[in-house]
Order: C-alpha cells, then structure tokens, then sequence
C-alpha cells in the first residue's frame, strides 16, 4: 500500500487500528518473558519439574520426558535463556507456566546452577506424565516428528530451516531434518545447495539485548555445508553465505532468527 | 638381566601361579590352527556357571578357517584374544592359565599389542602387566586421526601425555612425539559374537548421528549407514572393516585379508550366539519355559535393533516368570527357587530402580536433561543385549577423571598407577566440555581420538551385556574386577544408594545373561 495515496478517512481508520494493535502488542509484550537464569529441577513422586525464578517469580519450563519432546529440560550447571510466554495454565510444581517456550542452554559452565529440590506432596503432577522415569509403556511421548511433506513429483527446489539454540551449532536435535535435506537432495539429483547461516539476537525482558557470537552465522552455514557433504552429497554445487549482521531482536519470537536457511535446487 | 630382575619376575610369575590356581581348573583354550569343531552348541565352564556358545548354523569345522587359523605373522588368529569360552572375548583367568602354560610363550603375548609396549623385554611378565592384570591390549592410534578417505582431521583439542608407565606413549619409536605419532590406549577385546544385534540397520540408525547430528559411518561396500557399535571408539563400521583392521594391527597379516577369508570370518560372526546357559545358583537358565530373554537360542530368535526400554518389549524379557517361586520341602530345590527370584528381582532394578543420572555426556546432553532421573535401562536400553540402540558412546567416567578407578597414592602404598593418563585441552576455537571444562584428564580418550571433537574426550561405545560371567574384567579399561565392582561403580558415580540386596540382586541378573 502507498501511503501517500491513503484518503484522510481512511488514513484515520488506519492510525486507530495501528494504535489499538501497538496496545495489543504492548499487553501481549507483557506475558512475553526473556531472561537468564539459573534452572532448578524439583523431584515428584513421578516425573522431575524443571523450574527457574526470574525477578522473584518462580517458572515453569517443562517436565523431564524423552528426546521426542518439543521442549527439551536445560541442565544444571549451565544457566539456560528462556524465551517463553506466561500462559492462563494452572500453576505446576508451583511454578508459573510458560508456553510455548523456548530453552537455549548457554555454553558456558556455571556451577552457581545446582539447585535440585526434593518432592512435597503438594507439588504431585495431576496430569499423566508424558514419559514417566523408568521404562515407558511402548511409546514415545510425543510425535512431534515433522511429517514427511507431500512434494509433488515436478518439485524442484525445497527450502529447510534449520533452527538453533542460542549460540549453539548442530546438535542431537538436528540429525531428522539434516536427513530429510539429504533424502530431498539424494532422490532428486540435485545440482545445488544453498545455505545461508544467520545470527541471532533477543531482546530481553529487562531491556537489553543479547546478541550471538560475531561469526555464528558463518560457523554455522559452514558446518551445515561440511555435514552434507560429509555424508556423501557431493555431487551438488554448493553456495555458502551467511550474514555477520545479527538480527533486529524485538522480544517476540526472536529464536526465529536463530537459523540456517538451506535451499536445494534440482 | 639383573639378579634383582630376575627375582623379581620369579615372584610375579609365582604370584601369577597362585592366583590360576585359586580360580579351579583352566577352562577349554582354543589355540590357533587346532583344527578340531565347534560343535553347534556347546558349553563352557566359568565361575557362575556355563556359558552356551550357539552355533546357529550348525557344527562348524574350523580347519582352514580364517577366524581359527593363524593367518598372520605371530601365530595368532581371531579366536586368540575372541576365545568361545569367554564368550568370544577373553577373560583374564584365561590370560593368566595361558601365561601358566606356556610360559608368556603363547602368541597371545605377542610383543606387537600383548605387551604394554613392543620394546620391553618379552619374557618379563611386568613387561605384560596390563594383558596380565586387567586383560588388556594395546591399541595404538595415529594422532592427529584421519577420516576413512585418508584425509587428516584437525583436532579441536591438543593432547599431552602426563603419565606413562607403560613407556609407549613417550617412546621415541611408538609414541606420540616418534616419526609416527601414536597415542596408545589399552582395551579389552569386545564380543564377537551375537552381531546381529551391534550391527542392526533398524531404530536410531540414520545418517546423522543422533547424539550430535554428525554424519554416521557409512558401510564402505554398500553407502548406508551404520550404527556405529562395534568398537568401543566406533572405529570400524562393520565386521569386514573390523576383521581387516585386526588383522592388519593384530595378527600382523602381511598382505590384505581376501574377500573369501572376510566372507568367511563374517558368516562365521553373524550366526554365533553366546549368553550363560547354566547357573551355579539357579540351575538351568534355558528350560524350554523358561524367560524368554536367556540362553544363546534365545538370543538367536531375538528381534535386533529395538528399543526395549518400555514395558511393552522389555531390554531382557523374563516373562515374570522367577518373580515369585513356591518353596517344597525339597532344600536345593528352595536354594534355587531364592537364587531365581533374585535375578527376577535384579531385573527390575535394572529396569526400573531410578537415580539421578548426572554430567554424562552425550546422555544428559541428548535432550534428557542435566540430570535426568531415569534406570539402568534408560542408556542400556536395545532389546535382548542392553547396548544403546545406535551411536553408542557415550562418558559415564570410566575412563575420564574424577571418576576413573586410579591407583590412591600415598607414602603408605607401594601400588603404581598403571594406565596412562593423558591431558586433554580444548582449543580456543570451540567451545569447553559443557560437563568437565577446557582441560580434561583421562586414561582414554576413547571416541574423540577419532572424531578429534572435546564432546567425545573419554567417551566409549557401551558393551552388550550377554555373557559376562566369562569375560572379566569389566568396562573397557578392565577397571572392575568383578561383576560388584562394576555395581559399585555405577552406585559410587552417580550416587545411587543401592542397597546391598539391591545391588546382589543385580549381580546375579547381570550374571545370568
């Protein structure tokens, strides 16, 4: 739309629902929460609850389940970056509940994060636990595999996002789709890859900004390209980028732009 | 040789005596080139009891064969160090009634890998103090390692070799500042049998690996992926690359094994089956009603590559069946029944006694969560032998300190530390071990020696579990004695509180697999 075509009328209407969105975004931005701190792992008498505290609050992340999870526990002796949003859920393990969320796991060690907490009858989970601690009853708990997208037989680029914790490269959570990339590339005989790495940023709750290491991008896209070849696709050209300028971090879905973009062309 | 030399090798030689003679008498050896068959099922004596060796193939003639003949230069063949009564591994009661026998004379003490290094003298039993004492042998490494293409891999981390008593890893001509430089590392010989299971193409099997999306070993024949759990650094894919390097560093094969001879060695492998079939205490581990997880036929039957850490499969499926035994007035009959129930009972502490596992890298880092309060099975977790599906290396301490057994030191101690210990520094460019830092000590480096990565410093392929009463020591290094010790391990590192029923319990079932 070109403004300066908008009729006053119009451009009125449009100034009341911009205003009115600014208000929803500021009243949404308030159950956004973006920090750092140390996890906490509470013991039940069934599965353990991973908390933090935040600002003299205390958070629910998620429960220990399996690797299928969509959200995976953080660990002590790290401090983890949390990027959640604070839902109407009833509290659990006293604990309120973000979600969705998303946990990043910061390299660097920190000892200070070693809080474990015994169970209290008080804080017994009241759902079925999705995996309970010992052996499972022949499920995984969740299904959260991506479902093999139907490609019509003519389709000749794909795009994959690869997406990243904060700071991190590829890791145990990455092997499913690095697979999906080198069986799109494999049964098309594809003639190009491109990848491009991006660096991240996200606007933490308390104002400030955390921006990933200078190069991520370029590690990234590098070791995406190395993995691929690596497992034996070298037939394709490949065109590797990446963009050291980090994102524009807004507080609202900023792990998005914690990512690799790869595109195969067949 | 001194005089002081000498008497002190009588004395280790005459301590050696004792020690075979308090085990009872010496089991079946298999030498190289012997000739005789290996019928399709056979039994062998060990201290829990006997081993059933299956041949699922039928009786097998071993003259000419290449697993049984000694193919290379120093008399050796595979069945010296993957002997059928120490269910196709070697124990170290074998080893010492070998050194009884023959004197140290035996190929199984060739200099190349029975001795803790090839320049010492060959007929000192000191000079074989770690194939003696904890079944061991050397394997040495190039360093910095090489893909499979022969390319080199730049390593994340340097490596400085802090202790040596064995004198290799500092040798000007085998170690790791010679024109070649090597890291010798000292393993016990894996399984070579019950293959269909560590060499499964079902779950976990992939491309990328799944612990850190790495790519996975590929077969060099077919392309496909591998599940990476032959060796204890998951060097060699499959059994054709294992049989090759073994003969090569092993048996000092001249020229390269033939296709037919790998042909052979492989079908040999993949239709053997070993797992205890009688037990002191419980008698009868194989009757025809009995759990549906022991003895080799068992094995044999099994499904390969599924996950058994639920209660729809289970790891070892005892079908409940010894879980509560009426007792008679018949006395050994009761004994029995009481030795069965506590395997029944070790059983579900194996599968369902949870703790707290704690710092382990590439358990608590694959999404489980640091700690993760789970049960023996929760790692042990392939159906019928207690491996990890795929990918199988993993750090539980056993080789990397603080938690590897070493050798107290104090002036009231005259023990020695006999492994090395080597010092492990990630470089600038990558990021610190997320559990043991920037700066690592261990006595094996295990899988990063190949992959060159800080992640994988002291990291090793866990072991199928069948067997093991004939094949002590345990864990790579041969750091437990016994089966308790292994226990104790497990109980002292991640601070678990067995019990002492607990933990007898679970002797007896690990022993009855």
């Amino acid at each position: 739309m070109n403004a300066h075509r908008v009729t006053g009328g119009v451009a009125l209407l449009l100034a009341g629902w911009l205003a009115s969105g600014a208000v929803l975004t500021i009243r949404a931005d308030e159950q956004r929460k973006n920090f750092v701190s140390c996890p906490i792992v509470r013991d039940t008498a069934s599965v353990p609850c991973w908390l933090t505290e935040y600002e003299g609050e205390m958070y629910f992340l998620t429960v220990q389940s399996d690797v299928t999870a969509p959200v995976t526990p953080p660990w002590l002796g790290h401090r983890v970056l949390v990027e959640g949003t604070v839902s109407t859920e009833p509290r659990i393990c006293g604990g309120i509940v973000l979600k969705p969320v998303h946990l990043s796991v910061l390299p660097e060690r920190d000892a200070s994060c070693n809080t474990m907490l015994p169970a209290e009858e008080r804080y017994n989970l009241t759902f079925e636990p999705p995996r309970p601690p010992g052996p499972s009853k022949g499920r995984l708990a969740f299904d959260n595999s991506p479902p093999a997208a139907p490609l019509a037989p003519a389709a000749s680029t794909r795009e994959f996002v690869i997406r990243y914790d904060f700071d991190r490269l590829v890791g145990f959570s990455h092997a499913g789709l690095l697979s999906q990339v080198l069986d799109f590339a494999r049964t098309g005989d594809a003639r190009e890859i491109e990848i491009v790495g991006y660096r991240g940023a996200v606007l933490l709750s308390n104002g400030q900004t955390m921006v990933e290491e200078q190069t991520i991008g370029k590690q990234r896209a590098e070791q995406v390209s190395m993995l691929l070849q690596g497992a034996n696709l070298r037939g394709p050209s490949y065109k590797v980028s990446w963009q050291d300028q980090s994102a524009n971090a807004s507080g609202v879905d900023d792990y998005l732009s914690r990512r690799v973009v790869v595109t195969v062309r067949r | 040789m001194t005089a002081r030399h000498l008497l002190l090798s009588a004395c280790v030689v005459f301590a050696l005596s004792v020690v075979v003679a308090a085990q009872g008498p010496p089991r079946a050896w298999w030498a190289p080139g012997q000739g005789t068959q290996l019928s399709d099922f056979a039994t062998y004596n060990n201290d829990r009891g006997e081993l059933g060796v299956l041949n699922a193939s039928g009786r097998l003639d071993t003259r000419g064969h290449p697993f049984f003949e000694p193919i290379g230069t120093n008399g050796r063949a595979c069945v010296t160090c993957h002997q059928p009564g120490d269910a196709m591994a070697l124990s170290v009661r074998s080893v010492r009634e070998r050194w009884a026998a023959t004197g140290g004379k035996d190929p199984l003490f060739a200099p190349v890998d029975g001795m803790n290094c090839p320049n010492l003298p060959p007929d000192d039993p000191r000079s074989h103090s770690l194939l003696l004492e904890r079944g061991l042998i050397r394997v040495s490494l190039p360093w910095p390692p090489t893909r499979p293409d022969g390319t080199r891999i730049d390593p994340e981390f340097t490596i400085d070799v802090v202790r040596d008593p064995s004198g290799c890893n500092t040798d000007p001509v085998y170690g790791l500042q010679s024109a070649n430089p090597s890291i010798s590392v000292f393993r016990r010989p894996r399984v070579a049998a019950n293959t269909k299971y560590t060499t499964h193409q079902n779950f976990g099997v992939s491309p990328f690996i799944g612990k850190n999306g790495m790519p996975a070993a590929t077969d060099p024949l077919t392309g496909k992926p591998t599940s990476m759990n032959l060796m204890s650094d998951a060097r060699a894919p499959t059994l054709a690359v294992q049989a090759e390097d073994a003969a090569k560093n092993h048996l000092q094969i001249k020229a390269s094994l033939s296709a037919e001879q790998i042909a052979r060695i492989v079908e040999f492998e993949r239709q053997v089956y070993v797992a205890q079939a009688i037990s002191t205490s419980a008698g009868n581990l194989v009757e025809a009603d009995g759990p549906p997880a022991l003895g080799p036929r068992n094995l044999a039957a099994g499904d390969a590559g599924v996950l058994g850490n639920n209660t729809t499969r289970y790891v070892f499926p005892l079908g409940g069946k010894w879980a509560h035994l009426d007792r008679t007035s018949d006395a050994a009959e009761n004994v029995r029944s009481a030795a069965r129930e506590s395997i029944a009972r070790g059983h579900d502490v194996f599968m369902f006694r949870t703790f707290w596992i704690k710092d382990s890298m590439h358990l608590n880092s694959v999404g489980l969560g640091n700690p993760t309060k789970r049960t023996c099975a929760t790692c042990h977790g392939m159906h019928m032998t207690g491996m990890d599906t795929a990918n199988g290396w993993m750090d539980i301490g056993t080789t990397n300190l603080p938690w590897a057994s070493e050798v107290p030191l104090n002036p009231w101690n005259e023990a020695k530390p006999q492994m090395p210990l080597f010092r492990v520094t990630c470089k600038p460019t990558v990021k610190e071990h997320p559990f043991l830092g920037r700066v690592i000590y261990t006595q094996d480096p295990g899988r990063a020696l190949i992959s060159g990565q800080c992640n994988d410093v002291g990291t090793i392929v866990m072991q199928q579990f069948r067997g093991l009463s004939a094949r002590a020591p345990y864990f790579s290094n041969g750091s437990a004695t016994t089966l308790r010790e292994l226990v104790d391990f497990y109980d002292r590192r991640y601070n678990i509180g067995y019990s002492e029923q607990e933990k007898q319990d679970l002797v007896n079932f690990l022993g009855a697999l």
